[in-house]
């Protein structure tokens, strides 16, 4: 089953598209990553598929209900049911990493009693290996860190899709190495959906279920990553075997 | 000596430092025939001086580069020419007449303003939604705002406070002596104080210490998406950063302003006890036949008004920030001038509106 569906899409900033006339579908309980060159709009479409910058055209559907971007109702559906792990963490600077995550449990269930906060929110940073860290402020913790701190914030709500804005980017190999191993058993533990946007090619290689390559303003190539590594379009394999 | 102008022969090492001097021979010399570059003595080019080289064989065909090693010709020869970006038409930026200009900027204010209104309107059906349904404010996050509008502003306000009162007295105390009017201190410094000069200084600290923070703090989280991050929490980033600081300024401001009044009149009494030996009692009794309650409660709301506008002012430009660190220095400015503005515009409004 697919969670997300796009049809005929576009999107872009101040009525100028960057991407259009995209079709695709998100499988469910699958980790679709979307790589392109640097600039081509994967960020751009992230935005669109959080509910965070309106589609200038076409339709967006998710678990089967069209995202209404006017309704503030039907964001909070939406924003009710994802999780997502920006670029650069963006956890707030004025909480601690304990209340950052606790953040969105707090705002969701205001009578939520505090031990049972704090058994949740030390649950994920254990799980994402920052149990010891949650006194700790945003500017005292390392890329990584923050990167891990902002997953156990994207994953308090036991969210559908977990959306990652190149969570890739600044990190070491081991540290990345870690960070896909987690979401691969996000994937495999609790069956959730991730959509990533990378193009670490070690971590596509890892982590990829789906590859949804996008190239000048659409979409080039969606599919299994076996299909794409068989693949013998010209800009794929420059692109994504380092072909000239 | 032609012949040796002709001729220019490059250094050994060809590198930046070379690409100005070489230029002003090849221009000074360009009107010449034949002119050519004798690459004999080059052993080494740097890449600025590959892309100067390349550079003038595009702008001067006619340029004759001779001895050319095969590696120095590959090095020059491969590389193409580089991308220009799209050149604004100056004609047409230039006709663009002075009338059709200021119509844009016009519109630009238009727009700014509807945009103000609309977040001052998203900000009150906030508040409206927050005391209906008391959710979507983190928790303690007024007491927090309280703390830093309030507490840590105190200080400030309670020492600009005495510097006032004290400075107004005694400038106007000079000059009721020469009219032997020395009661009527009591009176002045009490209508001063408490109609204009404590609202109007508690405001300008307001806009100094919490309007710039404000601004900053909100156009900060937006380059960081931080402001993103709120909102697919679920949380609506209007309500959830305004809202606390709105009541927080409602708070914090009454508070403030009764104190500033009580320090600045104490300035003003000291100063009287001083110059015209009145006693502290006599002082207040005089000044409460000029001052009322009514002019303590229009000064309430005055001051309570300002903070608002403070808050709202300096949350609508944090808001405004999209993209780049430098935005947040222009947005912070912006703020400060746009609260301050607005403090006297409605300040002038109050005055019209109960003492006119």
């Amino acid at each position: 089953m697919n969670v997300i569906k796009a049809n005929k899409l576009a999107a872009g900033y101040q009525g100028i598209p960057i991407l259009k006339d995209l079709d695709f579908e998100i499988p469910e309980g699958r980790i679709t990553v979307i790589l392109g060159k640097s600039g081509c709009g994967k960020s751009t479409l992230l935005k669109s598929l959080a509910g965070l910058l309106p589609p200038l055209s076409g339709e967006l559907f998710f678990a089967g209900e069209k995202i209404d971007f006017l309704s503030e109702k039907s964001l909070a559906r939406l924003y009710s049911r994802i999780g997502v792990l920006y670029q650069n963490g963006a956890l707030l600077n004025s909480f601690n990493l304990f209340d950052n995550v606790a953040l969105p449990l707090r705002m969701r269930y205001p009578g939520m009693q505090p031990s049972v906060v704090r058994e949740m929110v030390l649950a994920r940073l254990d799980l994402v290996g920052l149990g010891g860290s949650g006194n700790k402020y945003p500017s005292e913790l390392s890329g990584g860190m923050r990167k891990r701190g902002s997953l156990a914030r994207a994953m308090i709500l036991d969210p559908d899709v977990i959306f990652c804005d190149e969570p890739s980017s600044g990190l070491d190999p081991i540290t990345l190495s870690d960070l896909d191993a987690f979401m691969v058993s996000l994937r495999d533990d609790f069956a959730m959906t991730l959509v990533v946007v990378t193009h670490e090619l070690r971590s596509i290689r890892r982590i990829a279920d789906r590859v949804l390559v996008l190239h000048q303003d659409r979409i080039h190539f969606t599919g299994s990553l076996a299909e794409l590594e068989r693949n013998n379009d010209r800009f794929i394999r420059k692109f994504f075997l380092r072909e000239g | 000596m032609d012949e040796e102008k002709r001729i220019i022969r490059l250094p050994a090492r060809v590198t930046i430092r070379d690409v100005s001097p070489l230029y002003e021979r090849i221009e000074a010399a360009k009107d010449m025939e034949g002119i050519v570059l004798d690459f004999a003595g080059v052993e080494n080019i740097e890449y600025s001086g590959v892309v100067f080289l390349n550079w003038l064989r595009r702008k001067y065909p006619g340029l004759g580069f001779v001895n050319l090693k095969p590696e120095t010709e590959r090095l020059i020869g491969n590389r193409s020419g580089r991308t220009e970006p799209p050149v604004k038409n100056r004609d047409e930026l230039s006709s663009r007449r002075f009338v059709e200009r200021r119509a844009d900027q016009v519109i630009g204010f238009r727009n700014e303003l509807k945009r103000y209104l609309l977040f001052l309107a998203d900000g009150i059906f906030y508040m409206g939604q927050y005391f209906k349904a008391r959710r979507g404010v983190y928790p303690g996050e007024v007491i927090h705002q309280l703390h830093f509008m309030g507490y840590r502003s105190f200080p400030l306000v309670c020492m600009i406070s005495f510097l006032v009162g004290t400075t107004i007295s005694l400038t106007s105390a000079a000059q009721l002596r020469l009219f032997g009017a020395d009661m009527l201190l009591a009176d002045f410094v009490g209508i001063a104080m408490i109609t204009e000069l404590v609202p109007l200084m508690t405001a300008i600290i307001l806009v100094g210490k919490v309007g710039a923070s404000i601004t900053a703090e909100i156009s900060t989280m937006a380059v960081m998406e931080e402001i993103d991050a709120v909102r697919t929490m679920g949380v609506v980033p209007g309500k959830f950063l305004m809202v606390p600081r709105m009541i927080a300024v409602t708070i914090a401001v009454p508070l403030l302003i009764v104190i500033a009044d009580f320090v600045g009149i104490f300035a003003g009494m000291l100063v009287a006890r001083f110059t015209f030996k009145i006693s502290p009692g006599a002082f207040l009794e005089e000044m409460l036949t000029a001052v009322f309650l009514r002019d303590f409660l229009i000064q309430m709301l005055k001051a309570m008004v300002f903070g608002w506008v403070v808050v709202i002012s300096s949350g609508f430009k944090g808001f405004s920030v999209q993209r780049g660190a430098e935005e947040v220095g222009r947005a912070t400015t912006e703020s400060v001038v746009l609260s301050i503005t607005m403090i006297i515009i409605i300040d002038c409004i109050f005055a019209f509106l109960f003492y006119y």
